[in-house]
């Protein structure tokens, strides 16, 4: 299994090679970064958390709205080349296990995720003290990081999902949208531990960085969307016939 | 005509109307949340506020549910590799119209769902008085001509590149930029900024009273150029798109 499962991320690798799709999660969070910083720099006076505020600024409309979206067009990705022309037929004949594959593509969604995450960080960092922030970086920011990660790695096994079962490219992408709006009237609610798009944005503490998190609940939530949309995955993959059409 | 049917053929049973429903969907049901329990200041001015959040909820959804329907609309050309076939059929010309007439079908059908249900609400709340029609109306067309230019950006990037991540991408940072911008400046010449831009009602919030008062916006010169460029990237993502799909051939 241990074989088979690296010989499906070697060949995820190679389908991936060449192909700028890292491009996009470089380009939005240094949008998010350029003007949330100008944007707290413009309110210095109202926004005087320093460290806290800038990370309302960078994280709240990243999180909310665009990185769901993201990492669906990622998972989109993954899946299309499946989708295409009669790639099904290949996929569902190697002599790999489809649960190995199907893992293969869920390290590579988690990989380029952590990437995004770590590049979000960094950015946070290099523009706080481009801002003239001298305190020390927030030790929270570890924090902020890792539960981040394991919100967007549940996001990643539901997105995988609604591309694997839709054929088209866009439609996921409208369902991570809705879904990160969604979360967001979820947070609103008290609900954003329950519902599996705001675990990112709960975990990052985006606009809340003093958030006191429930940490078992937002681990038992998020294993329990992992498993859910992990084993649904494979059981589509097979028992449900695909067409090659 | 003809080639018009034809384009709603080939996307039948694609359920594009479904997907645009449940994203406009979405919308609606955020406009519920953010307007429940409206207090009594809130009903006063009711009207003019749902002029003033309707841009900035455009701004975060439309150029993704654009990016979605453009990307489903050319999906279906590469996806067959018909690009040859349909010019033996029909002027490339004509054929792009189609699609692009198509998609505009789509976005004014939103638009006005869109309207009925701001309206809709408004007398469901009670607001104070009666929607200024001449200001509704000017914010229903601007809607339309803001989806439009974004439309066709997409469709001419979905129909460039087959690789559809590529238009999504784009999709998504003009998005980001729109929304962003809109809490710095008052006008944008980006294509993304055009909700901005045609935002004809602004808000004036008093941190000493936290009232919020809504007012009309008096157009600069510069802002009404900002406001006329929405216009001017229909025709050039126009022109470009249908030099491009004439031009193309796989």
């Amino acid at each position: 299994m241990k074989t088979s499962y690296l010989k499906a991320v070697r060949a995820e690798q190679i389908k991936l090679k060449r192909s700028p799709v890292w491009l996009a999660f470089i380009a939005l969070p240094m949008i998010s970064a350029f003007f949330g910083t100008f944007n707290y720099l413009l309110n210095i006076e109202i926004l005087n958390s320093e460290w806290f505020s800038l990370w309302t600024q960078h994280s709240l409309f990243l999180c909310y709205f665009f990185m769901p979206s993201l990492i669906g067009t990622y998972c989109s990705y993954l899946w299309r080349l499946e989708h295409t022309r009669h790639n099904w037929n290949s996929f569902l004949t190697s002599p790999i296990p489809l649960s190995a594959l199907y893992f293969g593509k869920l390290s590579q969604a988690v990989f380029m995720t952590i990437l995004g995450n770590l590049w979000i960080f960094f950015l946070y960092y290099v523009c706080g003290r481009l801002s003239g922030l001298s305190s020390p970086f927030p030790k929270d920011a570890a924090s902020w990081f890792l539960f981040g990660t394991i919100g967007a790695v549940t996001v990643c096994c539901v997105q995988l999902f609604f591309s694997l079962i839709i054929r088209s490219f866009a439609i996921p992408i409208g369902i991570a949208m809705a879904g990160g709006i969604l979360g967001l009237l979820m947070t609103n609610k008290g609900l954003g531990l329950r519902y599996p798009y705001s675990l990112y944005c709960v975990g990052m503490r985006a606009n809340n960085p003093n958030l006191e998190l429930d940490v078992s609940a937002l681990l038992s939530n998020s294993a329990t969307y992992i498993l859910i949309f992990v084993a649904l995955s494979i059981f589509y993959l097979h028992r449900h016939e695909i067409s090659a059409s | 005509m003809i080639t018009l049917q034809m384009e709603f053929k080939k996307i039948r049973r694609k359920k594009i109307g479904l997907t645009m429903c449940a994203l406009i969907g979405i919308q609606f049901a955020w406009l519920l949340w953010a307007t429940n329990n409206p207090s009594e200041a809130e009903l006063l001015q009711g009207w003019l506020g749902h002029l003033q959040s309707q841009p900035l909820l455009c701004a975060i959804m439309m150029p993704t549910i654009m990016s979605v329907l453009a990307s489903r609309l050319a999906d279906v050309e590469h996806k067959g590799n018909t690009y040859k076939q349909l010019k033996t059929l029909r002027p490339a010309g004509t054929l792009y119209l189609a699609k692009v007439l198509c998609g505009f079908l789509f976005i004014v059908t939103m638009t006005a769902a869109n309207f009925l249900f701001l309206l809709f609400l408004g007398y469901q709340y009670g607001y104070v008085g009666n929607p200024d029609p001449k200001a509704y109306l000017s914010a229903f067309l601007l809607q339309i001509a803001c989806c439009l230019s974004l439309y066709l950006l997409q469709l001419d990037l979905s129909m460039l590149f087959f690789n559809q991540m590529i238009p999504m991408t784009v999709g998504l940072c003009g998005s980001m930029l729109g929304v962003i911008l809109m809490y710095l400046k008052t006008y944008s010449f980006l294509p993304w900024g055009g909700f901005l831009s045609s935002a004809l009602v602004r808000m004036d919030w008093n941190p000493d009273t936290r009232v919020i008062t809504y007012y009309y916006r008096e157009f600069s010169p510069i802002e009404l150029f900002a406001l006329a460029m929405i216009f001017i990237w229909i025709a050039v993502f126009y022109t470009a798109g249908r030099i491009l799909f004439t031009r193309k051939e796989s």
